[in-house]
């Protein structure tokens, strides 16, 4: 029964179910208020070993919740052969039993959930799997329809690609640009800290340049657009998904690949060098502050020194790696995007999902390419 | 902070209600009363202002200015506790459905009962399962998520949420809209069906001719930024305004206008132009 403190709180009495018998049958008197504000524990009852019940109500309050309960009861002694009398109960409170009566069906059904750890794994896997061919599939789409595109590239559409790098690339400079900046500090004051000790202050201008040059620009770089750019190319798709404009594009025969995919794709091949530049610029900019604040290494000496120790070659190691990276963020991001299907929760998960893979195969691919690089002896 | 109404048989009452936007005035001065345990469609032309009206009564937003009584309570005096415990006793179905899409059927029409009821938590599923059998919806339906069903179905869904509580007053935003005609008029039949068994109000905005003529007690008809007049179809139809004749004896209505004269004549009565609440 329900708290007779709580009860008093809220302002009713509690629901009450009581048994009385008589010779012929058993007597079910219910009393309290009976809502589904006030059921938080509904009567539990023992079943008579009589023939026929009668329900006698002097409830306050009855609501479909409280109908629902009585109409279980009913359902169950029903089922052991006895006989429910109601005619004594108001008439309201009659039709509405009746009516939660004849729709309630007998099972509930439980939601089956596999939840062995094999299951989990297995059903991971798959989905592995799946994602690795759906990547594989989607870039040779790319290059299948993107090839044919570039070949007749006056019908790129242009206008979509510069808004896609003003948004991509423009926009990020801000934030790449402060961050590759602060690396470069750290890195020449971790160097010249070690560096000071032997008397070579000079060679922060070696550290510092090769390792921005070669790894951290391009990787820094990759790593803000993949968080800041990837994201939102997977949360548009994904809403454009499930407000079905992706399937208006195609009925009006606009290919969804032509207008929403490709220009992202040459927008990021275009934005993420000229960024991993600026980043690289900003990183040695960084190094030389500390440099000369911190080493004793002036400005004069560091820039005099730059074409010294860092060739042309360096450079290019590093930018090359730019454009797979654009690659492998624009279409991580469209992919996920394309394959929403449903639920807003579904586009929360995709762009995550989309973040997460994209910077870790951007890391991965720097590392193949740091391995090639050994192989080729640079 | 619940000051008593003199007529506490009206569940909405709103009186002079102007909504504005900017310096475009949707409503001005309207009038507008909802007796309890009536089943009431408020019509008019697109853009007259139904969904601004509904969103006013249900409190989703503040009228510019005017009186606005629900259940007898003041709600521009009432403080949010007050307000709280008006939108609980009011279902809303919103023309969408508005289900929660990560949340299945069942957890949808649970959600509002485990947030504000006190329900003994072994009976939640039970509980649940009734108000979406009630609503129409097989068993096996409980289950899925709301991208897995049919339009027809998202509706009854949202029906069976809006159940969920036992609301006093049902709201309805085009609750048969994109449904095909035999499933309209079931779903009529189950509002009908749940507004008598249940005791409901039922306020419900539509296009539905069908629901006009045949499914509701009375009919709003709102234009000129006001409503223009309350009544049966028959009776508004009847009358004398250009907006209401073109609605209610235009080519689309003709057929039930039609229809409704010939039962006039059979039963030997005048169409009674007796109408209930006219602001002209």
């Amino acid at each position: 029964m329900t708290s007779a403190m709580h009860a008093s709180r809220l302002d009713h009495a509690p629901p009450q179910a009581d048994w009385s018998s008589d010779p012929e049958f058993a007597v079910l008197t219910l009393t309290g208020t009976w809502t589904v504000h006030s059921l938080q524990h509904v009567p539990i009852l023992h079943v008579p070993t009589t023939q026929t019940i009668r329900i006698l109500s002097q409830i306050s309050a009855f609501d479909s919740a409280a109908a629902m309960v009585l109409a279980r009861w009913l359902r169950q002694w029903r089922a052991a052969g006895i006989t429910v009398d109601v005619s004594q109960m108001p008439e309201r409170e009659r039709t509405l039993l009746e009516l939660l009566d004849a729709r309630l069906v007998d099972t509930v059904p439980e939601r089956t959930r596999r939840t062995s750890l094999l299951a989990v794994i297995g059903e991971s896997a798959v989905r592995q799997w799946d994602e690795a061919r759906q990547f594989l599939g989607f870039l040779g789409e790319l290059i299948w329809r993107g090839v044919p595109l570039v070949l007749t590239f006056w019908r790129i559409r242009w206008s979509v690609v510069i808004a896609e790098v003003e948004a991509a690339g423009v926009r990020a400079l801000g934030i790449v640009g402060l961050l590759s900046f602060m690396i470069g500090m750290v890195m020449a004051y971790q160097g010249g800290a070690t560096l000071s000790n032997y008397g070579a202050n000079i060679l922060i201008v070696n550290l510092v340049g090769i390792i921005t040059l070669r790894e951290m620009g391009p990787l820094l770089a990759a790593i803000i657009v993949a968080g800041r750019t990837g994201s939102s190319y997977t949360a548009q798709l994904g809403t454009m998904r499930i407000t079905e404009e992706i399937d208006a594009l195609r009925a009006l025969g606009v290919p969804p690949f032509e207008i929403l995919v490709f220009p992202k794709v040459i927008a990021l091949v275009v934005t993420l060098p000229l960024l991993s530049l600026f980043a690289d610029l900003m990183g040695l900019l960084g190094g030389a502050v500390v440099a000369n604040y911190g080493y004793g290494v002036s400005f004069a000496v560091y820039f005099d020194r730059i074409p010294d120790v860092i060739t042309v070659t360096t450079l290019w190691l590093g930018l090359i790696k730019a454009p797979v990276f654009a690659i492998v963020i624009a279409l991580i991001g469209c992919m996920q995007g394309l394959r929403v299907r449903g639920s807003a929760s579904e586009v929360g998960r995709a762009t995550t999902v989309s973040v997460v893979q994209a910077i870790f195969m951007v890391i991965v691919i720097d590392a193949v390419f740091s391995v090639l690089y050994n192989l080729m002896g640079y | 902070m619940m000051d008593a109404h003199p007529d506490s048989d009206l569940v909405i009452d709103a009186r002079g209600l102007v909504n504005q936007f900017g310096s475009h005035r949707v409503h001005d001065d309207l009038d507008f009363q909802l007796r309890r345990g009536r089943v009431m469609a408020l019509v008019g032309g697109s853009g007259s202002g139904k969904t601004v009206l509904l969103h006013t009564l249900i409190m989703l937003r503040q009228a510019t200015a005017g009186q606005l009584h629900l259940f007898g309570v003041d709600i521009q005096t009432a403080d949010e506790a007050t307000r709280q415990s008006l939108r609980e006793r009011i279902g809303v179905l919103f023309q969408g459905g508005a289900l929660f899409t990560s949340l299945t059927v069942l957890e949808n029409v649970l959600m509002p009962i485990k947030e504000h009821g006190r329900f003994d938590p072994q009976w939640l599923n039970e509980l649940g399962m009734s108000k979406i059998l009630l609503a129409g919806l097989p068993a096996d339906s409980a289950d899925k998520y709301p991208m897995e069903l049919s339009g027809g179905m998202v509706k009854r869904a949202a029906l069976a949420r809006a159940l969920a509580l036992d609301p006093e007053l049902l709201v309805l935003d085009e609750p048969t809209s994109g449904l095909d005609p035999i499933g309209a008029a079931a779903f009529d039949d189950l509002i009908h069906t749940l507004s008598e068994s249940l005791g409901l109000t039922v306020l419900q905005v539509t296009h539905d001719l069908d629901s006009i003529w045949r499914g509701v007690d009375e009919v709003a008809f709102l234009a000129r930024k006001k409503v223009l007049a309350i009544g049966t179809a028959v009776e508004l139809a009847a009358r004398d305004e250009p907006e209401l004749a073109a609605y209610f004896r235009g080519t689309r209505s003709e057929a039930y206008w039609a229809a409704a004269m010939r039962k006039a004549q059979d039963d030997g009565a005048p169409v009674a132009p007796h109408i209930i609440g006219t602001q002209a």
